[in-house]
């Protein structure tokens, strides 16, 4: 911790921020409002600053302005920026509590999880409202979080390894019973359900805004919480024992907390890869700092990655729109491969 | 180190009070296997005890069950007649602090950021750094000797320095009681002796109470102030030094057959192993 | 047990295996919207009647399927086994490592971007894919600290795997109409192939067939360690190209038939170790026996299962392989 430190030593609340974390987490939330910006200006009906500003103090130059950007682009662009957020959140709990680099919701099966309970719901009861996704998601996460979590811990030692490779093999194994289901379901449903298994933003409206927001809001208590035991438990169970961490049920709750941030974004926009795996790892590049305020660092940075992910979709190709996780994925990969090359061997083993 | 004289002096009234770990009637199992039978022991306060036996006899396995990271399956571990495990965890991290075996630190982090950790069951989510915290973790610094690579990374130093990093975190946690589990394995004869220099030191320094498990029989011998030597799951000998460590002893519990000689210089025994070699050169 | 006994059983076992695969080839044929009796399969096969209907759409129709079936089993089963030996790794196959996206990615490219669509080329099309991932993904792995592991290799297969997947769906995207056709194709299928393409996938299964075959003494030998194998007489660079090049031509010669075909390539050796051992001149023959008969019995579950839907072959195999994968990964690691 050396550099520039805001603090306050006395008294009954007492802290220590490093000032160059601070300042790097308000430069990406500034880039992020950049962003978002951007996006309300991108697009094929041509619109300028002064429109749009206009627009979103409730006096719209015109009904068109209004429509193109209060209903499409503020909330898809809201919805990209926090989904992100939590992806970015799910990842970084996840590898903090697993103790593994690599660990990530969408490639540990949980995502898919998530998705396939929607999917099978959808498809056996079409008529069921858009409400009722968000605990679809967390049930079916839940469900696989937890699989997971009892083969991988039958044996003792190289738990780390043996966590991850049944991750896979959990995700390859839903994702081709979400595909029975595509293939036996109705297939204009079916169809429906592919659009939002690639990971997109572009159909979100204010109805998935505003329960991304409540999820948001339920999460925040629970994060803040959730700072002080991710700082014990990542020198592990018996450090953190020693340190005064009732590791067994802090996990729990971690790795639940981790699984609902996941399972909430995966039911506003889909399984969307790679955010959750990389925005931590980002974070902890850009700026050297706490549990806590890396918790921040990550959802900023999460909630910027899939901003210009989504930019980037709708941009590259138009009028065709790429997915937001079509785009994650291509930039996460090669991210993901330095993750693997320069982990170190003695924690993977 | 005369700096650090001063603050050490004052941790002595701190942490003698007549604190009293003891362990009663324990049985502790790892799976389906019982490892410790029915076991009784006290530690004694302001002593260095340390607890040797061959592989398998249950020494790690009775310091896990005194840091709570295993639970007994009869019996119970006592800090002042109270069961910990029956106490809040965090309560019991402000009195008996534990440095497992082999621990890992997560990447990139420096020795001041691993120190400063030592100080978790003092904080909460209002209360995040103090100034005490911040006494506590420069006087540990200062103790265990690491002041000077205070911003380095903890993966870039030797082994010998990363221990008496993780030293300087146990100590930064101002417990009465310290357990460590295997402090020196995997280490030079050298720096083993300059670790067990400075884990006696700060019992006998700042009267703190040190139970370590370790399987160096000479090293546990030259700075112990008493010895526990275990045989599957049960204490075989305790003990002063001098009493527990004999010829008799060592080949009862390790099967080993030594000479016991006195260092002349400090007093204390060393063990030699008798071979086949050494028969004729004596016999001349 | 003597050699001669060891041959005897090992002979007993061939004929059986053989058995098998030939009723499992009958019963695939004869399964299907119209049930058709094994003994008319017969007749449709050995003296065909170009007046019944039975035998037109058992000689146009089921025959291919099967043939496919029993040719892309044969070679991912084959393939798996030669890359675990080779890599000293479980969970080595070519759908794992990568190798099934990089010849699906190259097919998907030359066909829907550079318009390439004679079937001539797309085996060769698919090996050059194919090869790439391999080399990629094995790269990947031993750069990475500890080595090419099951973990590391794992992984790089995975990210090579998601990279492309990626990939292809923005090529889809960008370009619906021509991705029409290869959208099932994409999922692993053995449905309505065309009957053409065998000709031009058969001289790769047959190189990829021969190779493993040849190299199988030496590969067990390899599967003790490279230098245990250089100590025994074996040139470990050159067996180790003569391996990628028969696991690359097979994977191809699938892959351009069925697209990628997941885990048949993980579970089919594996099965025949437990069976013959670890001699690879028995893992390599009987792993094509089988891994034939296991792709035909599961390409019946997939039109049977849910019929009159049927299922992507390719959804099949994933869904009795991933928990093989994890069961493997608790057993042996």
């Amino acid at each position: 911790m050396t550099g520039a430190v805001w603090q306050r030593l006395d008294g009954p609340v007492t802290f220590a921020l490093p000032l160059g974390a601070l300042g790097i987490l308000a430069l990406l939330v500034a880039a992020n409002v950049g962003v978002l910006a951007t996006s309300l200006l991108t697009g094929t009906y041509p619109i300028d600053l002064a429109g749009v500003l206009a627009t979103l103090f409730a006096n719209p130059p015109s009904e068109t302005a209004e429509t193109v950007v209060w209903d499409f682009r503020f909330p898809r662009s809201l919805a990209a920026a926090m989904t992100g957020a939590l992806f970015a959140l799910s990842g970084a709990v996840l590898q903090n509590v697993t103790r593994n680099p690599l660990a990530d919701p969408s490639l540990v099966g949980v995502s898919q999880g998530a998705g396939f309970a929607v999917v099978a719901v959808m498809i056996a009861f079409p008529g069921i409202g858009l409400g009722w996704r968000p605990l679809l998601a967390f049930g079916g996460a839940l469900a696989v979080a937890a699989l997971i979590q009892w083969i991988a811990m039958q044996r003792t030692g190289g738990a780390t390894m043996r966590f991850i490779l049944t991750g896979i093999g959990v995700a390859a194994f839903i994702t081709a019973g979400t595909n029975t289901l595509l293939t036996y379901g109705d297939i204009d449903r079916a169809i429906a359900a592919l659009g939002w298994l690639a990971g997109s933003v572009h159909a979100a409206g204010w109805g998935e805004v505003r329960s991304l927001a409540l999820c948001i809001l339920l999460c925040t208590p629970a994060l803040v919480w959730a700072a002080r035991p991710m700082a014990a438990l990542r020198f592990g169970p018996e450090v953190a024992t020693g340190l005064g961490i009732a590791v067994r049920r802090d996990r729990i709750i971690l790795i639940t907390l981790s699984v609902a941030l996941a399972a909430f974004a995966v039911a506003a926009v889909g399984p969307l890869g790679f955010v959750g795996l990389v925005a931590p790892h980002i974070a902890r590049r850009i700026a050297r700092s706490g549990v806590g305020l890396h918790l921040a660092l990550s959802a900023a940075t999460g909630a910027l990655m899939v901003s210009l992910a989504d930019l980037l979709g709708r941009a590259l190709f138009a009028p065709v729109q790429i997915p937001a996780g079509l785009v994650t994925a291509v930039i996460g990969v090669p991210v993901f491969v330095w993750l693997i090359l320069r982990s170190q061997a003695r924690s993977q083993l | 180190m005369s700096k650090a004289a001063g603050p050490a002096q004052a941790q002595v009234a701190r942490f003698r009070k007549s604190t009293c770990l003891s362990v009663s009637g324990l049985a502790v199992d790892y799976g389906t296997t019982r490892i410790i039978f029915d076991l009784d022991f006290a530690v004694e306060a302001g002593q260095v005890t340390i607890v040797v036996g061959p592989n398998g006899c249950g020494k790690s396995t009775l310091l896990k069950a005194m840091a709570r990271i295993l639970r007994p399956a009869k019996g119970a571990v006592l800090l002042d007649r109270e069961p910990v495990h029956h106490q809040p965890t965090r309560k019991i991290a402000r009195r008996i602090a534990l440095l497992p075996q082999g621990p890992v630190a997560p990447e990139g982090l420096t020795v001041r950021e691993l120190v400063s950790q030592g100080r978790f069951p003092h904080q909460s989510l209002i209360r995040q750094w103090s100034r005490e915290d911040a006494r506590a973790v420069a006087e540990a610094m200062a103790a265990a000797d690491v002041t000077e690579f205070a911003d380095r990374r903890v993966s870039d130093l030797s082994g010998g320095q990363r221990q008496r990093c993780w030293i300087a975190m146990v100590l930064a946690q101002e417990t009465e009681i310290l357990l460590l589990d295997e402090p020196t394995t995997f280490l030079d004869l050298k720096v083993q002796v300059e670790l067990m220099q400075l884990l006696h030191g700060i019992a006998h320094g700042a009267g703190r109470t040190l139970v370590i498990v370790m399987h160096e029989l000479n090293v546990a011998a030259a700075f112990a102030d008493r010895l526990v030597m275990m045989k599957d799951g049960a204490i075989v000998a305790e003990g002063p030094v001098r009493e527990v460590f004999t010829t008799g002893n060592l080949s009862r519990i390790f099967g080993l057959d030594a000479v016991v000689l006195m260092d002349p210089e400090s007093g204390r025994p060393v063990c030699v192993p008798r071979t086949d070699l050494a028969r004729p050169v004596a016999a001349q | 047990m003597t050699a001669v006994m060891r041959q005897g059983l090992m002979g007993g076992g061939a004929l059986l295996a053989i058995g098998a695969l030939t009723l499992a080839f009958g019963w695939h044929i004869a399964v299907g919207a119209k049930a058709i009796p094994l003994l008319t399969v017969a007749e449709a096969v050995f003296s065909p009647d170009p007046e019944s209907f039975d035998h037109v759409v058992i000689r146009d129709l089921r025959l291919p399927r099967a043939v496919f079936a029993v040719l892309v089993g044969a070679a991912l089963a084959v393939a798996g086994a030669l890359m675990q030996g080779v890599t000293r790794n479980p969970l080595a196959e070519p759908g794992l490592l990568g190798l099934l996206s990089g010849a699906s990615f190259a097919v998907v490219m030359a066909v829907g971007v550079f318009d390439l669509a004679t079937t001539a080329v797309v085996p060769l099309i698919a090996a050059a894919g194919a090869l790439g991932a391999a080399v990629i993904v094995w790269t990947i792995a031993v750069s990475a600290p500890g080595g090419a592991t099951p973990l590391t290799l794992v992984l790089s297969g995975a990210a090579v795997t998601a990279f492309l997947a990626a990939l292809i769906s923005i090529a889809n995207l960008l370009d619906e109409d021509t991705f029409e056709n290869l959208r099932v194709w994409l999922t692993g299928t053995l449905a309505g192939r065309p009957p053409g393409i065998l000709i031009w996938t058969l001289p790769w299964f047959a190189a990829g067939l021969l190779v493993a075959v040849a190299v199988a003494r030496q590969v067990t030998a390899l599967a003790m360690g490279d230098e245990t194998a250089t100590g025994l007489g074996v040139d470990v660079t050159r067996l180790k190209a003569l391996v990628l090049f028969a696991v690359v031509s097979l994977t191809a010669s699938a892959v351009a038939i069925a697209g990628p075909m997941a885990f048949v390539g993980l579970i089919v050796p594996h099965a025949v170790r437990l069976i013959v051992g670890h001699d690879y001149r028995m893992i390599v023959p009987f792993s094509a026996l089988f891994g034939a008969t296991f792709l035909l019995l599961t390409d019946i579950a997939a039109r049977m299962v849910l019929a009159p839907v049927e299922i992507s072959t390719g959804i099949v195999t994933a869904l009795l392989g991933a928990p093989f994968f994890v069961w493997l990964v608790r057993a042996r690691l």
